[in-house]
């Protein structure tokens, strides 16, 4: 089995009914292991259906194959239809090619540090934050 | 003998009225007319192998299986039906060779249409020089009062038939001439070819040769159990069916010439070979998602991926016919899910990829722009794809309309 990592962290922004995480991805997804790390993934969502706000850091990711692309598109179905978000954060170029022909660059953003897919994450959040509890935006800025 | 000869000109001049009306319906749709012509008249002597066979078992009948097994079957149908398949086998696969030997020459079949197209062709000149016996035969045995509607069934219906039999065989070729990149789709659909693994590890062949023979045969065998009940049908005098059997067969044949996936420039042009702007690895993977989603039904992701991959490697063959048989699909799918809409009206929550991105980007224009700015290699790449996504788009509802 080819070795794939996958880490799920929280983003210590999570204010009420909005969870937000960082999912670190490495090394190499195939045939061999991406059925089982799409689980971990698909338990995230099914214990936040609504508004989860996922940053996926591809930094260490090398491979990702057809069936894992598949499963991105699935995840990023799944989470908007709860009203949350993806971006993606330090994708290689070879993962970022695969991603803009299938024309996932077009519904999920991928940048090129961390901390910027971390920002727009968090404006989001804030935005929906603002729509659902006015009065706890300040916490959200300060994470 | 001078009476004799001016039987067989009127004949020919007889002949040559209803197949020169087929070619003009035929030459509307092509470019190559002077090919097409020589070839109409290279095919007019398919006949003469025909002639020469009869003549040989006449002077040899100890040869003739069909005689001997005819001998030996008591039942008068079966014994028809194995003269008509016999008489299918050769005419079919006569004209067939004409073909085979013209294309082998000239090179001329490019897509799957021309195959279909090239052997309609030959296949009139094969019915024309028919014609002028039966013609001849006609009058000579059953007088100028029977030949009229003889003459006008035979210039309609058999004439007709015999294009539809060549058009299957010629369909099939054109596959089989074109298996490399077919058999390279079918691989990433993952569809199962075990009969054809089978076939290439008993007589030591490689899959592709296996699947393009196999083919050839496909096509063939379909030609000549079309022209063996054809034949059959007409010996028991049963117009009806004989003319509902040429309508629907012509109909089919008329919906495989429709297809996207027939008009494809198959052929590979050396000189003209450009290079894909992807790594070969990394194509493969979305090829493979192609696949998979081709195999899911999610014609519509197809087709634009498809089109931005095609952006990046123009003379991908694979990709074109993922793209051309997916609009194939989706045309019938549309067809049919038109009718079922109306008989059973569901709601269906399957979005495309296509769909959610046409969506998004609806709501997106509603929204200010974000501050930080999403990466691809560069924002003029991004502008570029995104001009390139809606061009995607707009070809496709065009040939969706």
């Amino acid at each position: 089995m080819t070795q794939a990592n996958i880490i799920v962290e929280d983003i210590p922004a999570t204010v009420q009914g909005i969870s937000a995480k960082l999912i670190r991805i490495q090394g190499q997804l195939d045939e061999s292991n991406v059925d089982e790390k799409a689980k971990i993934i698909y338990q995230v969502i099914e214990q936040n259906p609504k508004n989860l706000y996922l940053l996926f850091d591809f930094e260490q990711l090398e491979y990702m194959n057809s069936k894992s692309i598949g499963y991105l598109t699935d995840w990023y179905g799944k989470i908007a239809e709860g009203q949350g978000k993806i971006v993606i954060a330090k994708p290689k170029s070879n993962i970022l090619d695969i991603l803009q022909v299938v024309g996932l660059t077009q519904l999920i953003n991928c940048y090129q540090t961390l901390d910027e897919a971390k920002f727009s994450l968090l404006q989001d959040v804030v935005e929906k934050n603002n729509t659902l509890a006015p009065n706890v935006t300040s916490s959200v800025q300060q994470a | 003998m001078g009476q004799s000869l001016t039987l067989y000109l009127i004949s020919g001049v007889l002949a040559l009225i209803p197949a020169i009306i087929w070619l003009s319906i035929i030459f509307k749709n092509t470019q190559k007319r002077g090919m097409l012509v020589i070839l109409f008249a290279a095919s007019t002597f398919s006949v003469v192998p025909i002639l020469l066979l009869q003549y040989l078992l006449n002077l040899f009948p100890q040869f003739d299986i069909i005689q001997f097994l005819q001998a030996k079957i008591q039942d008068q149908n079966i014994n028809y039906l194995l003269l008509f398949i016999s008489v299918g086998i050769v005419e079919e696969i006569i004209k067939q060779v004409i073909i085979r030997l013209i294309d082998h020459r000239y090179l001329l079949i490019k897509t799957i249409n021309d195959s279909i197209t090239l052997s309609l062709v030959s296949a009139l000149g094969f019915s024309f020089a028919e014609n002028i016996f039966y013609i001849y035969s006609i009058y000579t045995q059953l007088g100028i009062e029977q030949l009229f509607v003889a003459y006008l069934f035979r210039s309609i219906f058999t004439t007709c038939a015999h294009l539809i039999f060549s058009g299957y065989f010629g369909y099939y070729y054109g596959i089989a001439k074109f298996a490399l990149n077919i058999v390279e789709q079918e691989k990433m659909i993952g569809a199962k070819k075990r009969f054809t693994g089978w076939i290439a590890r008993t007589f030591d062949l490689s899959t592709f040769e296996a699947y393009k023979q196999l083919t050839i045969l496909k096509g063939a065998t379909i030609a000549i159990i079309m022209h063996a009940v054809f034949d059959f049908i007409l010996q028991l005098n049963q117009i009806l069916p004989v003319i509902i059997f040429v309508i629907v067969g012509f109909l089919i044949l008329l919906s495989l010439l429709q297809k996207k996936s027939g008009q494809l420039i198959l052929i590979s042009d050396i000189n003209n070979g450009q290079t894909s702007t992807m790594a070969k690895k990394d194509e493969d993977v979305v090829l493979e998602l192609l696949g998979m989603w081709f195999k899911e039904k999610k014609y519509v992701d197809v087709i634009h991926i498809c089109q931005r991959l095609l952006e990046r490697d123009p003379g991908n063959r694979v990709v074109q016919i993922f793209k051309a048989k997916s609009i194939d699909k989706l045309k019938k799918n549309d067809a049919y899910s038109l009718i079922l809409k109306n008989l059973f009206p569901t709601k269906n929550n399957n979005k495309s990829l296509a769909a959610i991105i046409k969506e998004q980007n609806s709501i997106e224009n509603k929204l200010p722009k974000p501050t930080s700015q999403p990466l691809t290699n560069s924002n003029q790449f991004t502008q570029q794809q995104e001009k390139q996504n809606s061009q995607a788009d707009q070809s496709y509802y065009k040939l969706k309309l």
